[in-house]
């Protein structure tokens, strides 16, 4: 039972290249409603081919679901290629913007802190900055849990952008 | 896609509305179905320049969606239907979602607003793109004038090739009107759509050699063979290999029903003989069949003692809903064609077959004599027509029996709605086959229920004169709903006793020759005086009110616990379907069937 439930708690990055035309998101994310895959997170955006946008999307489900999505996936006249990738030999990042609203007395160590993760304040304006951070989830969640104390006051989040090594 | 036909009348600049017919002309269609309006007026006018793409005036858009899918299955090629933005587009829906089911080559036309007013809630305006994006195999907004003659071309090789299904093509009306010199493609090139790919010698290799170990093999053939036209190779296969076919329900008639290795339709309502057989079988192979969950029951239970294994062209049919162990991938006629190379010496698996006879004389389909049954009219429809007319269903119980006690011989016969499930399919579907094949005898069988959601096409049929023949089973009930609340809601009749009009006089005020039958012993004459009659006729049969579609598998339950009919005389299925059956597999367990309900077993 307890394995079960790991299995089907398993994170899967899938890519998909896709020829960008009138309603393709909208194709895209219906086909994972539409047969229920649990899609925990999305994210399209141009690629090296005009015309032609990548897509990440994190799968949440059991190896059979991922082989289902890709299979549906590539159905759609849209999807020019698609693929799972291993978490071992790939990269994912996820960039974060983070507005908080520390006290006068805590600017300081929010500076020192940012810098400590390598993270950048793009922007402030009176008592609130913005601070920027890409990594990987866990890295990403890390970075927000630290924050807290600074008073968060809002939080995007691109979704998962990843590529094989 | 860029490239000319070189041909220079296609080179002067003519209208979206003459792209289209001129569309239609090159794709072969000669008859198409649609309903007009505002925003597709440029096309209706442009029509009357191409009299020999005929149109076809419907009474309904769903119908028109309807009389395209039935031209489609009725011929195997690509059906068109045609409506105007708004209401009529929205109408199309439930016939684009019911060919998409069934994976039916279609072409929907659509138009819409002008460009330029779409997005501002224009007068019936809709977006039927976007509705429409999970029932279509893929669909288009078409903005640019000169992008038509290329969608079109793409929209109808998608439709009619690899997983056939509908594509539609919404047209906003200045786009009709606007004019364009583009020629249309000579070849379609889309990146990352792949036709099936060749059948893979090692995935072939394997099945030869679970097909020469197997004992007792079985196969179940679906719409695949039909499409894919590999009848000839799947008979050859059955034959060699000695394997007896069962269909699913739109499989019916990719193997001959009259031969000796057919054992007809399997599953919920299938015949006994092959549900059985599949649950003792060691080796189930599915062919252009998706195993849906009509012909499965309880997928854990499924097919329990057998490897399956699986020949389709979409590989996201294997592993859907059970877990073959082996499958090939690609055109199921190239696939067959493979093997049958490969396997030629002949196999024999007498005592399998022994068995199967067993089965086939303990529980056969029955019609209990002595009441005017639905059962009573579809044998005399088979009989009288020889199992070789073309046959159009609804869905539910006459459809069921219809499946059961038709026995088609040929492919491109049967048309029902198997996937969708679609009330009032049956006789639009009906009207659009008998376009397609005019010289051909086309029975419409209907319920009073699905009849009475579509039977404003009688008009249709009468102003065309088609020659569709109507054989509607009255008993006063959606049928197959009241038996569910028999068995498994306790008799409680929740909504399914339904009046009807009086069909005599429906059928006077439309002008369609009526019989009315209401005993046995009137059946041969009403058949005979209906098949005689040159033109639409409607026959009302007044059936036994509550009949029971028998054998019954509860939904999700296990095929093994099929209910057989109470008329015969052992109404159990086998303690154990394999127990009379030497074999080497180890003991094995064949659940229970999981009835959410009391009452199942009755």
């Amino acid at each position: 039972m307890s394995t079960a439930e790991i299995v089907v708690s398993q994170k899967h990055i899938v890519t998909a290249l896709v020829q960008n035309e009138s309603g393709t998101i909208n194709r895209v994310v219906s086909l994972f409603r539409r047969r229920g895959f649990s899609l925990a997170s999305f994210n399209a955006g141009d690629c090296e081919e005009p015309g032609l946008s990548r897509m990440t999307f994190i799968v949440e489900g059991d190896l059979s679901v991922v082989e289902q999505v890709l299979k549906q996936l590539i159905k759609l006249i849209d999807v020019v290629e698609c693929s799972a990738l291993p978490a071992e030999s790939s990269v994912s990042r996820e960039l974060a913007l983070i507005r908080v609203k520390p006290t006068p007395e805590q600017r300081d160590s929010l500076y020192k802190l940012v810098l400590e993760f390598y993270g950048r304040t793009p922007g402030a304006q009176s008592d609130q900055i913005v601070v920027e951070y890409t990594g990987s989830v866990p890295e990403v969640e890390d970075v927000i849990h630290a924050l807290k104390p600074f008073n968060i006051v809002e939080i995007v989040r691109t979704g998962v952008v990843a590529m094989s090594l | 896609m860029e490239s000319s036909t070189g041909n220079e009348s296609q080179l002067r600049e003519r209208s979206g509305a003459a792209v289209i017919m001129e569309a239609l002309e090159r794709h072969g269609i000669d008859t198409f179905f649609g309903y007009p309006g505002g925003v597709v007026l440029p096309l209706y006018d442009e029509m009357l320049n191409w009299p020999h793409v005929k149109h076809i005036l419907v009474r309904h858009e769903q119908c028109a969606a309807h009389m395209a899918d039935g031209y489609a299955r009725a011929t195997g090629r690509v059906g068109v239907c045609l409506a105007t933005s708004g209401p009529g587009a929205t109408n199309l829906v439930t016939g684009i979602a019911n060919a998409m089911m069934d994976s039916i080559p279609m072409v929907c036309l659509t138009g819409n607003v002008n460009s330029w007013a779409i997005g501002k809630d224009a007068f019936q305006e809709t977006d039927i793109q976007g509705i429409t994006i999970p029932i279509t195999k893929h669909n288009y907004l078409v903005t640019n004038v000169d992008d038509l003659p290329y969608v079109l071309a793409e929209a109808f090789y998608l439709a009619n090739t690899g997983r056939k299904g509908p594509v539609l093509v919404d047209i906003p009306k200045d786009v009709l009107q606007k004019k364009t010199a583009n020629p249309f493609p000579t070849e379609i090139k889309r990146r990352g759509y792949q036709l099936p790919p060749d059948p893979d010698p090692a995935q072939i290799a394997e099945a030869v050699a679970m097909i020469e170990a197997a004992q007792r093999p079985v196969l179940i053939a679906g719409a695949g063979v039909m499409w894919g036209e590999a009848f000839a190779e799947l008979k050859t296969f059955a034959e060699t290999n000695d394997i007896p076919v069962i269909n699913s329900l739109l499989g019916l008639g990719t193997f001959p029903r009259d031969h000796e290795l057919s054992l007809g339709m399997m599953g919920m309502h299938g015949e006994a003989t092959g549900t059985l057989a599949v649950q003792a079988a060691d080796l189930v192979i599915g062919i252009g069949a998706r195993f849906d969950d009509r012909l499965t029951g309880d997928t854990k239970a499924f097919a329990a003692n057998a490897k399956i294994l699986h020949f389709d062209l979409d590989p996201a049919e294997v592993g859907k809903t059970v877990s073959p162990r082996a499958w090939v991938i690609g055109d199921v006629k190239a696939t067959l064609g493979e093997i049958n190379k490969l396997r030629t010496a002949q196999l024999s698996h007498p005592e399998w077959r022994e068995q199967i006879r067993t089965w086939q004389a303990e529980y056969p389909l029955v019609v209990p004599e002595g009441k005017f049954l639905s059962r009573t009219v579809l044998r005399a429809l088979n009989a009288h027509t020889n199992g070789e007319a073309i046959v159009a269903t609804d869905v539910g119980q006459h459809q069921m029996w219809t499946a059961q006690f038709y026995k088609f011989k040929q492919p491109f016969n049967w048309m029902s709605s198997g996937g969708l499930g679609t009330m009032g399919f049956g006789f639009p579907a009906a009207i659009g086959a008998k376009f397609a094949r005019p010289d051909d005898e086309v029975w419409a069988v209907v319920g009073d229920g699905g009849f009475q959601m579509t039977l404003q096409e009688l008009q249709t049929a009468v102003e065309y004169g088609v020659n569709v023949k109507i054989a509607l089973l009255n008993n006063g009930y959606l049928g197959m709903v009241r038996q569910w609340q028999e068995l498994f809601y306790d008799n409680r009749y929740s909504s399914v006793a339904m009046g009807s009009p009086d069909f005599g006089k429906l059928a006077e005020a439309y002008g369609v020759k009526f019989f009315r039958c209401e005993r046995t012993e009137d059946l041969d004459a009403t058949l005979e005086g209906a098949r005689a009659h040159n033109g639409p006729v409607l026959c009302e049969f007044v059936v036994e009110m509550e009949e029971n579609v028998y054998p019954m598998v509860p939904a999700g339950g296990s095929n093994s616990a099929v209910i057989m009919d109470p008329a015969l005389t052992h109404v159990e299925p086998p303690e154990d379907v394999v127990a009379s059956f030497e074999t080497t597999h180890a003991p094995h367990h064949i659940p229970e069937p999981e009835l959410e309900t009391a009452g199942a077993n009755q």
